[in-house]
């Protein structure tokens, strides 16, 4: 985290990356109320931008799933381009582990079809697939070796290149000399490389990752993005499911996200945020800047630390000027809404709490 | 299939290679040496200070045949029959009896007990006798009792001891009393020998084989064994698959598991691991039995013929009790949830042993039929009937194959709906009625 308790390379300078300053041509539906109702999907933004690769590691067509009355996941379609980082976001209890696990065959759809890898409605893909559930965990009294090789074994891989495999991932992961300790010596970041090992040990060509870098410190959870951009550089195919939208933004080709069971968003972080419009600007200036929530249009106000996050349905100029009525302007800048806040705008306030971004 | 094997495979080097699989299979000859060793220790250890008593002999006639008695007694202590002689080392010793006369003088009754009693508490006498004066006398109404007195009434050897050497004493004297000839009446009196025999049969090629002498080890322990050690097997096997699945639930580790195996084959392969397992117990169990029996010269005991049924009825009990502990461990999140679920099963693998004893003595009996039959309870009652000389017809034996492999087919199928739904599911236990709606559901 920095200074600003925003997740490192999300505070002021990850923004000025992403950003274009004092960007002068307004869009044409500037002040034209951005902001559409709540959970309602903009018509521009259903597959905003289509896959470019006509190879899908995943496809959804109108699956449904139900647990007794409740609609977990309400006709989803969806397809996942391989050689992609799809970002699975949405608050919790959303859908987004059903959705995981239909795409593992662990639930049937109660209706639709599931495509991974080429397999329709079968498990005969899941060798294939390497997944690294939330909730995750190992066989304590085992060594490191015997539980990644039982893995490596559930996954139909010979012995001989399970070992290799193994061999070049400790080595990776610095743990080589831990290899034939019980993992409930190790700490609690080496069983989580550990963890992430056993999912992609049998050379998955799509991997599942449910919140790979939770409880993780900066150093380990730099070793496993790199590992996981290596793998997709191999051309592995990673589905990311994650609430933290700083590491959505940064590492995700492209970002579906799911409420209340519902496609809210689907398509590249370009396309999501352009259609989403440029009504949020970045303000500081001397003086107080507490009338910023009563001025007329300003629909909400979030301090970043250096600046204020303003989101303002109007022309900018009209803003521009109301402010440099009252303070002196230190900085005016149109700038893209971040996931989160397009999260938080889809989802609502309440899921601001359980989102890092 | 391939990942059922592997599961196994899995399954049975994990347990294997655990202290508690390593426990199991020292467990039974561990606590097998510890009861017949300390037994031994315990026979050996006894109190060997001689057993002093008094004697009150208002007969006058008896304290010098118990005084004879008690010296003959001393002097053949430590003799042993010759049928025995294999066993003299592990034979209990027994203490010295020694018997001193009292003279009451004039106490009263009241006051010789007091006094008598006083000593016994002292520890100068172990216990005293008081005879009746008229115990020779058949016709006496009173007087005619022999008191025993003692602060230690759990020690029997000495009583039976004392009551047999005067009964012995007085039925000699009264017969000589009536004029008859002692030595003449024991031999009228003497009883017949009575031979306790199975039953003669034709063998195959038309010979009568003629029955065989009643053997107690083979009518009895044999069946007995056979039964315990299944129990015992089924006992140390099915409960660590509930364990196991628990295991996973709680370390979090079965959803990654249900991503790469279904969660049927995780089942099968995880019943398979604990055949395996239980198979390996069993023929560490059985090898030690046998190599004990052989090296005493008693490997004629073993009933050869029931080893193969006895890995048939194993691998039953465990497709039955293992697939129940597994639906159990996996519609749970914690120990204490699936120990209170446990408990109806555990009743169905204790019934049997609650019911042995008299389906061992009438092994054809409605009630023994009946119970041998009744699915969860034959692998045991039945493999306990076949080990009986009486043995079970074939179509018993074929009714309870069917029944059981029935029975055992529905087991796995009704736990592997269970499993579906349980090894995800996290929180409160489900109640009975919620595991029979997900066995009933698509």
């Amino acid at each position: 985290m920095n200074e600003a308790g925003l997740p490192r390379g999300f505070g002021w300078k990850g923004f000025a990356k992403q950003v274009e300053y004092f960007r002068i041509a307004i869009p044409s539906h500037a002040g034209k109320g951005l902001v559409r109702p709540m959970n309602v999907l903009p018509p521009s933004l259903e597959n905003v931008t289509r896959p470019v690769s006509t190879a899908l590691a995943v496809r959804l067509s109108g699956v449904t799933k139900t647990f007794g009355k409740q609609v977990a996941v309400d006709d989803l379609s969806l397809e996942v381009p391989e050689g992609s980082i799809y970002g699975f976001i949405g608050p919790n209890g959303s859908g987004k582990t059903t959705t995981i696990r239909m795409i593992l065959h662990i639930f049937h759809p109660d209706s639709g079809a599931v495509e991974v890898l080429g397999e329709r409605s079968t498990r005969s893909a899941n060798d294939r697939i390497g997944y690294l559930p939330e909730e995750r965990g190992l066989y304590k009294k085992q060594t490191v070796r015997r539980a990644l090789g039982y893995f490596a074994a559930l996954k139909g891989m010979g012995r001989a290149l399970a070992k290799s495999e193994m061999e070049r991932w400790l080595e990776r992961m610095e743990l080589t000399e831990h290899g034939d300790k019980k993992i409930e010596s190790l700490s609690k970041g080496m069983a989580q490389k550990i963890q992430f090992v056993s999912a992609v040990i049998a050379k998955p060509r799509l991997l599942i990752l449910d919140e790979p870098f939770s409880g993780l410190d900066p150093v380990n959870m730099e070793v496993i993005r790199e590992a996981i951009l290596d793998l997709r550089r191999q051309g592995t195919t990673v589905i990311f499911s994650t609430h933290d939208m700083g590491v959505a933004e940064k590492m995700c080709d492209r970002i579906f996200m799911i409420f209340k069971g519902r496609k809210v968003l689907d398509g590249d972080l370009k396309g999501i945020k352009a259609a989403y419009g440029t009504n949020v600007y970045h303000i500081s200036g001397d003086g107080d800047l507490g009338f910023l929530d009563s001025l007329a249009g300003v629909e909400h106000v979030r301090d970043l630390g250096q600046v204020r996050e303003v989101r303002y349905a109007g022309d900018s100029q009209v803003l521009l000027k109301e402010l440099t009525s009252r303070v002196r302007v230190r900085h005016f800048e149109i700038a893209s809404p971040s996931l989160h806040d397009i999260f938080v705008r889809i989802a609502g306030p309440q899921a601001a709490e359980v989102t890092h971004g | 299939m391939d990942k059922v094997r592997r599961v196994a495979i899995g399954e049975f080097l994990n347990a294997v290679r655990s202290k508690a699989f390593v426990m199991s299979l020292l467990a039974l000859p561990i606590m097998a040496g510890l009861a017949v060793g300390l037994q031994i220790y315990a026979g050996k250890k006894v109190d060997m200070t001689p057993r002093k008593f008094a004697v009150v002999d208002r007969t006058g006639k008896l304290f010098e045949v118990i005084k004879t008695e008690a010296g003959e007694r001393n002097a053949r202590l430590g003799e042993v029959p010759a049928a025995l002689e294999g066993l003299k080392s592990v034979l209990p010793p027994q203490p010295h009896f020694t018997p001193v006369q009292f003279d009451p003088e004039d106490r009263d009754a009241t006051a010789l007990e007091l006094e008598l009693s006083q000593r016994v508490r002292k520890k100068e006498l172990f216990a005293f006798v008081i005879v009746g004066p008229e115990v020779f006398d058949p016709d006496a109404q009173t007087n005619q009792v022999v008191q025993y007195f003692t602060l230690t009434p759990t020690f029997n050897e000495l009583p039976s001891w004392i009551q047999r050497t005067i009964n012995d004493e007085l039925r000699r004297v009264r017969l000589e009393g009536a004029g008859l000839d002692g030595g003449l009446i024991r031999k009228l009196s003497r009883g017949v020998e009575f031979d306790r025999r199975g039953l003669a049969r034709k063998t195959s090629d038309g010979k009568v084989e003629k029955a065989k002498k009643e053997d107690k080890v083979k009518t009895i322990l044999v069946p007995m064994v056979s039964m315990l050690l299944l129990f015992m097997i089924v006992m140390t096997s099915a409960p660590m698959l509930m364990n196991s699945v628990l295991e996973e639930k709680m370390n979090k580790v079965a959803e990654v598991l249900v991503s790469a195996v279904s969660p049927f084959e995780l089942m099968m392969g995880k019943l398979i691991g604990c055949v395996m397992v239980s198979g390996t117990l069993s023929f560490f169990y059985l090898g030690s039995i046998f190599g004990f029996l052989a090296k005493s010269g008693l490997l004629s005991y073993v009933p050869w013929d029931l080893v193969g049924w006895f890995f048939v009825f194993q691998v039953m009990a465990l497709f039955i009790f293992g697939s129940i502990f597994l639906a159990i461990g996996s519609a749970c999140s914690e120990i204490r949830d699936a120990q209170s679920l446990m408990f109806p099963a555990m009743i169905l693998v204790i019934v049997p042993m609650l019911v042995w004893l008299p389906i061992v003595q009438s092994p054809h009996s409605p009630f023994a039929v009946v119970m041998s039959l009744i699915p969860p309870f034959t692998p045991t009652l039945m493999m306990l009937r076949l080990a009986t000389p009486a043995g079970v017809s074939w179509w018993e034996l074929s009714l309870a194959l069917v029944l059981t492999g029935g029975f055992m087919v529905f087991c796995v199928w009704a736990a592997s709906k269970i499993f579906r739904v349980g090894i995800l599911a996290q929180g409160q236990a489900p109640s009975l009625v919620r595991l029979l709606s997900w066995i009933a559901s698509k």
